[in-house]
C-alpha cells in the first residue's frame, strides 16, 4: 500500500505542479482565486483560511481519491485471480486431445474412382535442404551427399552449399531410404522438412480427367484444379469420381492400339452411362505423365474429349435423324432422293459413295447418305433443327466438371447451308462429350442427363430432361442396331452384347479448305440396344489407311472394330448378361430392315426359321453337361 | 497442546502438497504418453496412407494385364463363357446322382474350359495350398464328384480314423513323402457330403469347412498334374498302402468332372 501511497498523490497532484502545497508555485493559483462564490459559506466561520488550512484540506481529498483508486484496483486483480483459479476449471484448458483414428494427416482429399481405387492421394515426404553457414566443409558435405544421392550435381550442390544464403533446397520430397541415408551421414547444417507430395498411383491412365497439381499443391488442370477448394477444405473426405479403372484400362489400351495400327496423331473416347449420365471411362491420346506434366510436348495435356471440338461427321446424322422422326412427319420407310447432288450458292454437296437411287431413311442412315441427310432437314425445316440442337446441349459447354470444357463452334446465322451442312455433321463443332450426351439421350428414351464426373448416389434425383419422345428414341435404337448389323459398323458387333452404334468420318478443315487426307474417324456405339445402358465412344485422330483396310480410314474400318474390342471387353466387367441377339424378344425390340419395317417376322423368314433356343451363350461348357 | 495441532495441520500440509506434485507428475508424465502416441498415431497414419498408394499403384490395371500375361495362363473373359442363371437345369429334388456316368472312364472327353490355354500353373496354387487341410481325403479323392458321400466304401473311413492325426500337420512341416495325391476332396462339391452318416467326428466341421473354400476352385485344378500338385504334402503320419492306391489312379481324374462339378455346385447353392 505504501509504494502506492507515493504515487497516488503525484499522479493526482499533477495540476498542482510540485505539488507541494505552500511552495508559490509558478502556474499555481491559490485556492482563494478560481472559485469566488466559495467564499460565501466561509465567511459566517469566520475563521481565518491559512494556506496551511487549504493545503491540509486538498491533501486529504487527493488521499482518499488514492485509497479509493487502489482499492478499486486490487479488488479488481483479486477478484479475477478467484476466478482464474477456482471457478476456470483449474487453469487453461489443454491442448493435449487423442487423435481421431480415421483422420488425414494430409492437406489435400485423395481422389479415389467409382470403386474407392486411388487415382490421386497426397503423401507425406521429407525435403532436403541446408544452412550453407552451419555447413563447415561443403566439398566434403557435397561428395557424402553425392554418395547417397546420386541424381545431384556435385559443382551444383557445392556451390549451393558454399553461398550467402541462409536457406537452400538441396532435394524435394526424399524417399524414407533416401531420407534414412541423408540422415545417417550427419552432416551439420542439412536438414530435413516436412512436405506433401500429390501422388498418382494409377499414372498417366487418367490423367486428362484428374489432372495434376503444381509443386505448392494447388491444383492446375483436371478435377484437380475444379475441386481445388472442396479438396482442400474437406481433406478428410475422398473425393469420388464416376470414373471405373478398369474401364479406363480398357478404354485406353485398345484406343492406343488404334492409334499405333493407323499411325493416328491423336484419339478420344468417352464410356458413358446413359441412365445416369456418369462418365465411366474417357481417355484421350497422347496423354501425360500427371507426376512430371511438363516434361513432355504440351499437346499431350490437350484434352481431346471435352476441350476439342471438331466436326463430327456422320455420326451427327444420329441427331438429324431423332430430328425428323420427332417432328413426325417422317417415318423409317419415307423416301429420299439421294441420286442428284444438291447445289446451293458455291457449294455442291454429294455422298462419299453414292448408291444413285432413292433411300428409305433406314438405309440413308445405314449408308450415311449425306443427300438423303439433307433431303430430310429440307422438310423439317431451320428452325425447328436449330431448336433442337439447342436442347440437345450443342450451343453450349456440357457442363461437366473438368475446367477444360469447349465452348462448342455454332454458325450465326444459322443459314440455310449451314443447315444442310449441320445435317450431316459438318459446319458445328462440338466437343466428343457433347455428341456422347446427346446420344444418349435419343437412344435411352428421351431423356438428356447432364453428364457428370462424380459418382452419382444411388439414391439420389438424377436431374433429366425429355428431349425426345420414347417412340422417335425406339425407332432410333433400332437404326442403330441396323447399322452394325447391315450398315457400316458391321466390324463393332460383339456376339451377345447387341450392339448398335453409328460412324463417323468428317474431313478436316485445314485453313479454309477440307483436305481429303486428314480426317476424323470415329464411332459412337451403344449396348445392348435391346435395352441401352452404355454408350461407347471411339475418336481417332488422322488416322492412315493401311493395307489391311482396303486403303480406308473411314469410323466403319478404323473406330468400329476398336469400340467392338472394347464392349467385348467391358460387357463382362459391367456385369451385362449376354443374351441372343436372333431370340424374339430382342428382334422385338431392335429390328428394322432397309425398307423400314420394324416387323422381323414378316421380312425376315430365314431369321424365324430356325428355333431360338439354340443357346449359343452355353458354347463354352461340355455338351453332356447340358441335360442335367 | 498447540504445538501438536501446528504439526497437524503442517503435516497435512505437507501431505497434500506431496500429494499434489506426485498428481502433478503423473499428470505431466501421461501427457507426455499421449504426445508419444500422437505421434505415432500420425506416423501409422502416413505409412498407411504410403502403403495404400503403393497397394493402388501395384494394382493398377496395366501392370495387373502385364504380370498376367507373362505369369499366367489365363485370357480375359468373353462374353461367350457367361451363362444365364436359368440356363441351368434345376438338379431333381431326391434323386442320387448315378455314380456311372461320371466315373473315371472317360477322361478327356470334354475340352479344357476356355479361360485355360495350357496346363496352367498359377490359377491352381490356391487351391492346392489348402491342401493340408485334407490329406485325409486322398483315398476317396478319386470318387467322381457327383457320387455322394454315402456311396463312399472303407477309405474314407481310415481316411477319417487318421484324419485325427493328420490334420494338426501344418504345411511347413513337409513331411518329406513326395505324395501327388488329388488336390481335391470332390465330396466337397457335393452338397449331399452332409448326408454321410460316417462324418460324426470334430473332422466333420474342419472338412466342410475345407470343403467350402474348395469348391469353387475345384473345376480348374483336378485334371492336370499342376506345379504344386507335386509339392510335398505332409502325410508324415500315415504312409498307409491305401493314399498310393489313390495316387495310381489319380490321373484318371475325369475331365467331364470340372464342368460337372461345377455345375452341381450351383445347383447345390441353389437350394
Amino acid at each position: 500500500m505504501s509504494g502506492y501511497d507515493h504515487g497516488g498523490p503525484a499522479g493526482y497532484g499533477q495540476p498542482g505542479g510540485g505539488g507541494v502545497p505552500g511552495s508559490p508555485g509558478s502556474t499555481y493559483v491559490p485556492p482563494p482565486a478560481p472559485s469566488p462564490y466559495q467564499q460565501p459559506p466561509q465567511q459566517p466561520s469566520a475563521r481565518p483560511r491559512t494556506s496551511l488550512a487549504v493545503a491540509l484540506e486538498q491533501s486529504r481529498y487527493r488521499l482518499l481519491v488514492t485509497a479509493a483508486v487502489v482499492t478499486t484496483v486490487f479488488t479488481a486483480i483479486s477478484v479475477k485471480l478467484a476466478m482464474a483459479t477456482l471457478f476456470a476449471g483449474g487453469g487453461e484448458p489443454r491442448q493435449h486431445v487423442a487423435l481421431e483414428v480415421d483422420n488425414t494427416t494430409t492437406n489435400r482429399a485423395d481422389i479415389v474412382d467409382r470403386n474407392g481405387n486411388l487415382l490421386a492421394t497426397s503423401l507425406v515426404t521429407q525435403s532436403l535442404f541446408a544452412d550453407p553457414k552451419l555447413v563447415s566443409r561443403p566439398e566434403e558435405a557435397a561428395q557424402k551427399l553425392v554418395s547417397v544421392l546420386p541424381e545431384l550435381d556435385y559443382k551444383d550442390l557445392v556451390g549451393k552449399l558454399s553461398g550467402d544464403r541462409r536457406f537452400v533446397w538441396l532435394k524435394r520430397n526424399l524417399t524414407p531410404k533416401q531420407q534414412a541415408a541423408v540422415h545417417r551421414l550427419g552432416i551439420p547444417g542439412v536438414a530435413f522438412e516436412r512436405e506433401e507430395r500429390r501422388f498418382y498411383p494409377a499414372g498417366p491412365l487418367a490423367s486428362h480427367v484428374v489432372g495434376f497439381t503444381g509443386i505448392d499443391n494447388n491444383g492446375l488442370a483436371g478435377m484437380e484444379q475444379g475441386f481445388n477448394k472442396r479438396l482442400t477444405e474437406d481433406p478428410g473426405t475422398p473425393l469420388q469420381l464416376s470414373l471405373d479403372l478398369r474401364l479406363q484400362h480398357v478404354l485406353k489400351k485398345e484406343l492406343t492400339a488404334t492409334v499405333q495400327e493407323f499411325s493416328a496423331i491423336g484419339a478420344a473416347g468417352i464410356v458413358f452411362d446413359v441412365r445416369t449420365g456418369e462418365v465411366l471411362a474417357m481417355v484421350s491420346l497422347p496423354d501425360f505423365d500427371p507426376q512430371d506434366p511438363t516434361g513432355l510436348n504440351p499437346d499431350t495435356l490437350f484434352n481431346r474429349a471435352t476441350l476439342g471440338v471438331y466436326e463430327m461427321g456422320s455420326t451427327f446424322k444420329i441427331f438429324n435423324s431423332a430430328l425428323a422422326f420427332d417432328a413426325g412427319r417422317i417415318r423409317p420407310s419415307d423416301m429420299f432422293d439421294a441420286k442428284n447432288p444438291i447445289k446451293i450458292g458455291r457449294f455442291t454437296i454429294n455422298d462419299y459413295h453414292s448408291l444413285h437411287r432413292a433411300l428409305t431413311v433406314a438405309e440413308v442412315f445405314q449408308h450415311s447418305s449425306n443427300l438423303g441427310s439433307v433431303r430430310m432437314v429440307q422438310q423439317v425445316g431451320i428452325a425447328a433443327q436449330k431448336a433442337f440442337m439447342t436442347k440437345m446441349g450443342f450451343t453450349k459447354p456440357t457442363g461437366l466438371e473438368l475446367p477444360e470444357s469447349g465452348w462448342p463452334l455454332v454458325p450465326n446465322p444459322w443459314r440455310e447451308v449451314n443447315s444442310y451442312t449441320i445435317s450431316f455433321g459438318h459446319g458445328i463443332s462440338v466437343s466428343p462429350m457433347h455428341t456422347v450426351a446427346a446420344a444418349a439421350s435419343v437412344i435411352n428414351g428421351g431423356l438428356f442427363h447432364k453428364p457428370t464426373l462424380l459418382k452419382r448416389n444411388s439414391d439420389g434425383e438424377i436431374p433429366t430432361e425429355q428431349v425426345v419422345s420414347r417412340q422417335t428414341s425406339d425407332l432410333m435404337r433400332r437404326m442403330f442396331r441396323f447399322v452394325v448389323t447391315e450398315g457400316t459398323g458391321k466390324s463393332a458387333d460383339v456376339k451377345g452384347y447387341v450392339v448398335g452404334g453409328k460412324t463417323g468420318t468428317a474431313d478436316k478443315q485445314k485453313g479454309r479448305h477440307y483436305q481429303k487426307n486428314s480426317r476424323m474417324s470415329s464411332f459412337l456405339g451403344a449396348f445392348p440396344m435391346n435395352d441401352p445402358r452404355y454408350v461407347v465412344y471411339v475418336l481417332v485422330d488422322e488416322p492412315k489407311a493401311t493395307a489391311k483396310t482396303y486403303g480406308y480410314a473411314t469410323g466403319g474400318w478404323v473406330a468400329a472394330p476398336a469400340a467392338g474390342r472394347i464392349i467385348k471387353q467391358i460387357g463382362p466387367l459391367l456385369n451385362v448378361p449376354t443374351v441372343d441377339e436372333s431370340s424374339p424378344e430382342i428382334l422385338n425390340s431392335t429390328f428394322l430392315n432397309a425398307a423400314g419395317s420394324t416387323n422381323w417376322q414378316q421380312s425376315l423368314p430365314p431369321v424365324s426359321a430356325p428355333p431360338p433356343s439354340k443357346g449359343s451363350t452355353v458354347a463354352s461348357f461340355p455338351t453332356q453337361t447340358k441335360p442335367r | 497442546m498447540k504445538g501438536k495441532t501446528w504439526l497437524f495441520w503442517g503435516g497435512l500440509i505437507a501431505a497434500a502438497g506431496g500429494v499434489l506434485f506426485q498428481t502433478s507428475y503423473d499428470v505431466q508424465d501421461l501427457e507426455e504418453k499421449l504426445a508419444g502416441l500422437n505421434r505415432k498415431i500420425i506416423h501409422e497414419q502416413e505409412s498407411i496412407q504410403v502403403l495404400k498408394a503403393e497397394w493402388s499403384y501395384l494394382n493398377d490395371p496395366s501392370k495387373l494385364e502385364q504380370m498376367a500375361q507373362s505369369y499366367l495362363a489365363l485370357q480375359p473373359t468373353e462374353p461367350r463363357q457367361y451363362v444365364a442363371m436359368d440356363l441351368i437345369p434345376m438338379r431333381p429334388a431326391d434323386a442320387v446322382p448315378p455314380p456311372a456316368p461320371a466315373l473315371p472312364g472317360q477322361p478327356g472327353a470334354a475340352p479344357l474350359p476356355p479361360m485355360v490355354r495350357a496346363p496352367g500353373t498359377g490359377t491352381s496354387q490356391v487351391a492346392s495350398a489348402r491342401v493340408p487341410t485334407v490329406p485325409n481325403n486322398t483315398a476317396a479323392g478319386i470318387v467322381p464328384v457327383s457320387v455322394p458321400a454315402a456311396a463312399k466304401p472303407l477309405p474314407m473311413d481310415k481316411a477319417l480314423e487318421r484324419a485325427a492325426v493328420v490334420v494338426p500337420a501344418s504345411l511347413p512341416s513337409g513331411g518329406g513323402v513326395a505324395d501327388p495325391a488329388p488336390r481335391v476332396k470332390p465330396s466337397a462339391l457335393v452338397p449331399g457330403a452332409a448326408r454321410a452318416p460316417v462324418e460324426k467326428t470334430p473332422e466333420k466341421a474342419a472338412t466342410d469347412r475345407a470343403a467350402g473354400k474348395l469348391a469353387p476352385n475345384a473345376p480348374t485344378s483336378p485334371n492336370r498334374a499342376t506345379e504344386v500338385a507335386t509339392r510335398p504334402v505332409p502325410l508324415a503320419a500315415s504312409p498307409v498302402p491305401a493314399p498310393k492306391a489313390a495316387t495310381a489312379q489319380q490321373p484318371y481324374q475325369p475331365k467331364p468332372t470340372d464342368s460337372l462339378g461345377l455345375l452341381v455346385a450351383r445347383l447345390g447353392a441353389n437350394r
